[in-house]
């Protein structure tokens, strides 16, 4: 018998929890059945999260699972725009009608999902990304055409993320959107995860003594996130995060790192998150999530 | 002896692909050790890294490339980056200070080189004044800015260390610097 996975109706890094709490409520070694047909919208994070799912599943050796597509013809045709799909089929055996739709390059999706194995795999990604971000981030975000760059470096310092430290493969995908319910604007959403060996595995070797008994995935991303350690003694490590970080102070940007059973965010004051959440339902790997908010005279 | 080394080629023969962003830390050690095997074939007192076709510099590739490349001992050509625009610039500015460091730019418009990164007052003082005035001793940078002789010593070492000036025959002595001014 077949363990059903609920993938929320409404699909972002809050609804993520519902997610995982389902993925997690069993072992891995199930047969499971991802059952999409509700779905009526995913951000870039819940696709990437849900490849993340499959990703784990298959390297675990676990049966291949089900997945039912969404119900509503509109949403699978977005999904099949983001390069979802794609991906998914490899993963697993994909149920209900998918459409055939190349992505397209004036939409709202920056950077279809993308498979991010290799160093080439990131200067794919960056290649991709500028056109495209320099047209949302300057025209609808009233964000500097020079940030640009900056954007672009923080998407390549994320993915480095994966190549640096995952340990396997991972997935990356860029949309800008309305973010009505916390913002009502204009944001652009950078989604990285991967289901590599985690912030706390990483760190474990040269962090978890400095922090005793706090020692968890809390405390590793805390590490990782707020005091930009790294799990290489090299003296240069641990600048990408904190690149990030500056990155997202100039343009009052928000980052969410979620890992194991933990999850540390940079909270904007836009955003009522709160900056560390621990005993969640464990996940694999780790998931990155970057928001860019229109800035505030544009409208958005 | 002066060599010019361009990074976009540098790149092109390192990634496989159209790329022309200086991304990831592979591509940064990939990077840096051709520049380290140019200087070394080639060895001269300055070397002009050029990034003019170079699109992205990250900070985990600045970090591999202009960090590793300064702090490297066995590198001892001065070496001066030009052809960098403002956002490059940030990312290479952020790691130079992560390290401690300071490295110099080629100013296109003024011609001569500027100094960037973490750089303390009396670094900046000895090295404009090096450049205004042409190559000194430590005794006459000493009477030319009014400091003790130990200061200015100290402060002349220290660009040395850096590899922001150089002694030759005249002195200590500053890249690129301009004709003196006369006095």
């Amino acid at each position: 018998m077949s363990r059903v996975v609920e993938v929320p109706a409404s699909f972002d890094d809050r609804s993520f929890e519902q997610f995982a709490a389902s993925f997690s409520a069993g072992p891995i070694a199930d047969r499971m059945v991802f059952d999409a047909r509700p779905a009526q919208w995913a951000s870039p994070f819940g696709l990437v999260g849900m490849l993340t799912a499959g990703q784990a599943i298959r390297e675990a050796g676990g049966p291949r699972p089900d997945f039912t597509v969404p119900a509503a013809d509109e949403v699978r045709r977005y999904w099949a725009r983001t390069g979802f799909f794609q991906h998914a089929a490899e993963l697993f055996d994909l149920h209900g009608k998918v459409p055939r739709l190349k992505p397209d390059e004036q939409s709202d999706v920056l950077l279809d999902v993308t498979p991010v194995r290799a160093s080439e795999d990131v200067h794919a990604v960056v290649g991709k990304i500028q056109a495209g971000a320099a047209r949302i981030l300057t025209h609808e975000l009233g964000i500097d055409v020079k940030a640009t760059m900056g954007f672009a470096m923080a998407l390549s310092e994320a993915c480095q993320n994966i190549v640096e430290h995952a340990g396997t493969g991972g997935w990356a995908a860029v949309h800008a959107y309305t973010f009505r319910r916390r913002l009502g604007r204009r944001v652009v959403v950078i989604a990285v995860s991967d289901a590599g060996v985690g912030f706390r595995r990483s760190l474990e070797v040269t962090q978890a003594r400095r922090f005793g008994d706090r020692w968890g995935d809390g405390a590793a991303l805390e590490a990782a996130v707020i005091q930009n350690v790294s799990r290489f003694r090299d003296p240069g490590r641990g600048q990408g995060i904190a690149g990030i970080k500056r990155y997202l102070g100039r343009w009052n940007g928000k980052l969410s790192i979620r890992s194991g059973t933990a999850r540390i965010a940079i909270v904007p004051e836009w955003d009522d998150d709160v900056p560390m959440t621990e005993h969640l339902a464990a996940f694999p790997g780790a998931q990155l999530q970057i928001v860019i908010p229109a800035q505030e005279s544009t409208g958005g | 002896m002066t060599q010019t080394i361009r990074v976009d080629q540098l790149l092109r023969e390192t990634v496989q692909g159209p790329y022309c962003d200086l991304v990831t830390r592979a591509t940064g050690r990939a990077v840096r050790t051709s520049i380290q095997q140019r200087l070394s074939s080639r060895p001269g007192s300055l070397a002009l890294i050029d990034f003019s076709e170079v699109g992205l510099v990250d900070f985990s590739c600045a970090d591999e490339v202009i960090a590793k490349l300064l702090l490297d001992p066995l590198t001892e050509t001065i070496i001066v980056l030009q052809g960098l625009r403002e956002e490059q610039l940030e990312a290479i500015e952020h790691v130079l200070e992560h390290h401690d460091l300071a490295a110099l730019v080629h100013d296109a418009a003024s011609g001569v080189a500027r100094m960037v990164g973490r750089v303390s007052p009396d670094l900046r003082t000895a090295f404009f004044t090096l450049q205004r005035t042409g190559p000194a001793t430590v005794q006459t940078l000493a009477e030319q800015i009014g400091w003790a002789a130990e200061r200015a010593e100290a402060a002349l070492l220290a660009l040395v260390r850096l590899r922001l000036a150089r002694t030759g025959s005249e002195g200590f002595v500053v890249p690129l610097a301009p004709e003196p001014l006369s006095p």
